[in-house]
């Protein structure tokens, strides 16, 4: 098999926040490895990827919800044939619809990532650890109800 | 060469954090390899290992000022016979000196690290990636003399 390659985990990134913001659960899901772990933006600890998922899902995946990003230069390290790091900083504007059903809008102005990639046993690079934070504070305002009218 | 192990790795993130504390006078840029790459702080872009590492080692404190890290349980994968990932929760309290040479304490109380640590052909680890952060914006207060 063939190294990978510096284009081969930009094209995986870019995948990445464009199943997210078009909103396509499964295959967001799949850039996941079973056994990946995550340092959420906001998150105090570390945490199985498969429970960041479910709360992605529910929070930024919904029809009220949305995820829109701005990526900046991409730094790729490769480290051997199936291994590779990409970092690189993002702007993001997110809509979020909390389990209370409110809705919070949040700009994360520098946003700052981490993504481990990992060559699984198909050939399909897939993430096994990440860490996103921000370099400064994230804002976020409640938004109004939205009318039920306008989703008829 | 030996495969890295766990205990490989959760001796090399204690030692990296007796050094920032001023417990070790082990060098900071000898922990990284040349080509690392790191997000730090407040640091809105990633920058050189090794220029942040000389640039920290000016900021630890002499025996005079001490600083104290915790480091709370390490999560490592081993993701190649050379390579792993160490991610874990941190606090660390320190001093630093301001340019207007006010001296101010610094309480980083729920940080966030990830280090990847591979091995060279010395045999030794070295971090070739690291990724630190907060939950919240670390406390600062004026320090004492």
């Amino acid at each position: 098999m063939s190294n990978i390659s510096s284009d081969d985990v930009r094209a995986e990134v870019k995948k990445f926040w464009d199943f997210l913001s078009r909103k396509l659960k499964s295959q967001f899901a799949e850039m996941y490895l079973s056994s990946a772990t995550v340092f959420a933006a906001d998150a105090r600890r570390m945490e199985p990827a498969r429970l960041m998922l479910v709360r992605r899902e529910r929070e930024l995946l919904g029809p009220a919800s949305s995820v829109a990003a701005k990526l900046g230069p991409i730094d790729v390290q490769p480290l051997g044939a199936d291994l590779a790091i990409a970092s690189y900083p993002f702007h993001l504007s997110i809509t979020r619809t909390r389990a209370s059903g409110k809705r919070y809008q949040s700009e994360v102005p520098s946003g700052r990532v981490t993504q481990v990639f990992r060559r699984d046993e198909k050939g399909v690079l897939r993430i096994i650890h990440e860490h996103m934070s921000s370099a400064e504070p994230v804002s976020t305002k409640e938004l109004p109800p939205t009318d039920p009218l306008k989703h008829v | 060469m030996k495969n890295i192990s766990s205990d490989d790795v959760h001796k090399e993130v204690h030692r990296f954090w007796a050094i920032l504390s001023g417990n070790l006078t082990d060098k900071l840029e000898e922990m990284y390899s040349p080509t690392a790459i790191v997000f730090t702080g407040k640091a809105k872009r990633s920058e050189s290992g090794k220029l942040m590492a000389v640039r920290r080692s000016r900021q630890i404190p002499g025996p005079a000022h001490s600083s104290r890290a915790e480091v709370g349980s390490i999560d490592v994968q081993i993701v190649g016979p050379d390579v792993a990932i160490a991610a874990y929760t941190y606090s660390f309290n320190t001093q630093k000196i301001l340019a207007n040479g006010s001296k101010v304490q610094i309480n980083t109380l729920l940080g966030r690290a990830t280090q990847i640590f591979q091995r060279g052909e010395d045999g030794a680890l070295r971090i070739v990636h690291e990724h630190l952060s907060a939950a919240a914006p670390p406390a600062m207060e004026k320090a004492g003399e």
